[in-house]
């Protein structure tokens, strides 16, 4: 999705028809924006997420006055007022207009809540042009409503991206931007087709191939009964999860339960790390055995094997390379090995003398230096093994203690709520515990019906087998055969398919995520994306992760780092040669449009997030005030800017309000006294 | 290679012709109508089948 252009009508702020120009290309892909507090920044962010979802986000107030005041001012009662936004972009070598309009025919000064259309046309790359009949769902294939959290924010609250209540929905609207949720939506189909067919050879298969496909039938029946009972059990342990969250929050609210529960997060929070840690220490302990272990068992065959070569240098028995038997060989002959007579007094005859009195003694010199050597460098490493293991030992048992202690920690807490003489917290913590019990109990059956859809697909699959070797005669259930065979295989590869993308996605993202953050912060702080999709932050003390609380400003920048490593996941993905053999120039491009954008960081955040948004960013739309956006953050932006606007605000406030904005040299209005309150959006760029 | 290091494309190149011509009509069937969502593309897919394997 890359964006053309917004026109704006009597839209809030911006009265009459205003139109921007959004167009950009990868080496200039920024559109700059300015406002003053209060110009209508916020709005025009809105401005797109009200065109292409028909809602605001929470921080917008008044929501029902969709028509700029000064309008239905001067509109009489009883005449209508239209409202509409208009945004033009590309997607898939697609052109699309989007237009959301409300009529509000007006009764009193106060707007009513408007009841917006939407309309969307299509247009493809040879000229034709279509009104899509389902415009809302089609928008939000393009970019469903959750995944544009990632590209239209506000920089202030963006760190609501990484609060834990977003995980979950995070999670599944990304799968249709990372290519997912076709495969998904074919695996629940497949089936569909499977029975179907099996209806064939049911009928006409013959006895033996129509008894098994009647088994394989009844195990699918059994598989799809423990899919749905699995689903259920995970969406009552989530609705558990919740309601203990519910109940923790209110004694986190209770004046009398708080300090305990506050106490209690905080020990339950340093358990779950102890525990790490403590497991982490187990593991170094076994990979350090498993790889150096042996060296333990070398005492004795080390010293026996010094004695033994030290009896041997004594009696100089140790292999040589050159053996004096050999040098005298060649003196009684006469003749060296090079072919010259070695005749008793001559040159050659000493110089090969000379070979008999070193031959044996200096080979059997370096040999045993090399022995000797090694022999207390296996010595030393046995010292050092020992010294690795007992530090390993150590951890262990200090992480132990400190397993240990949390829990006992945790009982005395838990004991000191259970046993409160409020009876509301008492009651309240009862509920805790209760949740807590059936959780478990559900975690456990949840566990059961994994173990018992795995054990029924190895039925499955081997009942295919028995299928496919059969024998069968008649022709149509030769060919349902096949036809079974050909969507058995195509539900495996899928299968395989939906995991190794998603394992791929996972650790790509969370790659891409390391890298951009580091590029942003000073801090060696080490941002994760979990397995359960929970971006985290921690450090490396002593080889031991620790998380790290996270501030406003880290959130804002995990969040920053967060979508620019979807942005450009979302593109490479899309790019890359995969089943769908995709081919569109576009693809997987997202605009990130962002109000407020550096919100409260530092000036060198602000630099370097500007920075790495500029480069990673496709398309990047930001809407700054004058005190975030002239700093650093327009030096970095400048270059890679196409398109620069000012939001004019036009004011009824009284006393000396106007003021200018300098962009490169030239002063533009900024504010300035007017007959009604509106905005105007001025092009400079 | 082990199960767990094939990619996708190892995934695509172990199918034979049909296989991978069902594969990518599938995937195809579902992505044109994603927006969708009350479509159930069953019968697609099975007519799909039936052109490969007529």
């Amino acid at each position: 999705m890359k964006l053309q252009s917004i026109t704006l009508e009597n839209f809030r702020q911006f009265a009459g028809r205003q139109s921007f120009g959004l167009d950009s290309d990868n080496t200039r892909p920024v559109t700059l924006i300015f406002g003053a507090n209060g110009s209508g920044k916020t709005t025009l962010l809105n401005a797109f997420t009200w065109a292409l979802y028909g809602g605001f986000s929470d921080d917008v107030e008044q929501q029902d006055r969709l028509v700029t005041d000064a309008i239905w001012r001067s509109t009489p009662i009883g005449q209508s007022v239209d409202v509409s936004v208009e945004v033009k972009f590309s997607h898939d070598d697609r052109s699309y207009r989007l237009l959301r309009t409300a009529t509000l025919r007006k009764e009193s000064d106060h707007q009513q809540r408007a009841i917006p259309v939407v309309q969307l046309w299509a247009t493809t790359p040879d000229g034709a042009s279509e009104e899509i009949n389902a415009p809302q769902e089609m928008i939000n294939t393009i970019l469903p409503q959750g995944v544009s959290r990632f590209f239209f924010f506000n920089g202030e609250r963006i760190e609501n991206l990484v609060k834990k209540e977003a995980y979950a929905e995070v999670q599944k609207d990304i799968k249709v931007l990372l290519d997912l949720e076709q495969v998904e939506r074919a695996l629940t189909h497949l089936p569909k087709v499977d029975r179907k067919l099996s209806a064939d050879l049911r009928k006409n298969g013959g006895e033996r191939a129509g008894q098994i496909q009647e088994e394989i039938d009844e195990l699918n029946d059994r598989q799809e009964d423990a899919k749905k009972r699995r689903s259920v059990l995970e969406s009552e342990v989530a609705s558990l999860n919740a309601e203990r969250e519910r109940v923790l929050e209110l004694l986190r609210e209770n004046a009398d339960a708080a300090p305990i529960q506050q106490r209690r997060d905080q020990v339950e929070q340093e358990l779950v790390e102890a525990q790490r840690a403590y497991e982490s220490a187990v593991t170094d302990r076994a990979t350090l055995i498993a790889t150096r272990g042996f060296l333990a068992f070398t005492d004795v065959l080390a010293s026996d094997t010094k004695e033994m070569a030290e009896d041997l240098y004594r009696r100089g028995a140790l292999p040589a390379p050159l053996k004096r038997e050999f040098v005298d060989d060649l003196l009684e002959k006469k003749v060296c090995i090079c072919g010259t007579e070695l005749t008793e007094g001559s040159d050659s005859w000493r110089h090969v003398q000379n070979w008999r009195h070193q031959a044996g003694l200096q080979a059997v010199e370096t040999a045993w230096q090399k022995l000797a050597g090694n022999v207390d460098e296996l010595e030393s490493t046995r010292a050092s093994l020992r010294s690795d293991l007992s530090g390993i030992a150590k951890r262990i048992g200090d992480e132990h203690d400190r397993v240990d202690r949390l829990i006992a920690e945790k009982s005395e807490l838990d004991g000191k709520l259970r046993g409160s003489r409020r009876e509301d917290v008492q009651s309240l913590e009862g509920k805790h515990m209760e949740l807590l019990d059936m959780i478990r109990a559900k975690e456990q059956q949840v566990g059961s019906a994994k173990g018992e859809i795995e054990r029924l697909a190895k039925d499955i699959e081997a009942k295919t087998r028995e299928r496919s070797k059969a024998e069968v005669t008649d022709e149509l259930a030769l060919k349902a055969r096949a036809r079974l065979d050909l969507v058995q295989s195509v539900k495996k590869a899928l299968t395989e398919i939906l995991e190794i993308r998603a394992t791929d996605m996972r650790n790509r993202l969370d790659k891409e995520l390391k890298e951009v953050f580091a590029t942003i912060t000073h801090q060696s702080h080490v941002p994760t994306l979990t397995e359960k999709f929970e971006l985290t932050l921690h450090k490396l003390v002593n080889g031991v992760e620790l998380p790290v609380p996270k501030s406003t400003g880290e959130n804002q920048i995990l969040s920053l780092s967060f979508v620019a490593a979807v942005s450009k996941l979302a593109r490479e993905i899309r790019t890359e040669r995969r089943a769908e053999e995709q081919t569109s120039v576009d693809a997987g491009t997202y605009p990130i449009v962002m109000d407020a954008a550096f919100g409260s960081l530092d000036e060198d955040y602000q630099e370097a997030v500007a920075r790495a948004l500029a480069k990673m960013a496709p398309q990047l739309v930001v809407l700054v005030s004058k005190s975030q956006g002239m700093g650093k953050v327009i030096t970095e932006l400048m270059p890679y800017v196409s398109n620069l606007g000012v939001l004019e605000t036009h004011t009824t406030a009284q006393g000396e309000v106007a003021d200018d904005i300098e962009i490169n040299g030239t002063a533009y209005p900024y504010i300035r006294s007017s007959d009604t309150d509106r905005t105007e959006l001025k092009v400079i760029l | 290679m082990t199960e767990r290091t094939r990619t996708e494309k190892d995934v695509i190149g172990a199918l034979s012709d049909e296989e991978r011509a069902l594969l990518k009509r599938v995937l195809e069937i579902e992505r044109a109508k994603l927006h969708l969502s009350a479509y159930d593309g069953t019968d697609d897919i099975l007519a799909a089948v039936k052109g490969i394997i007529p």
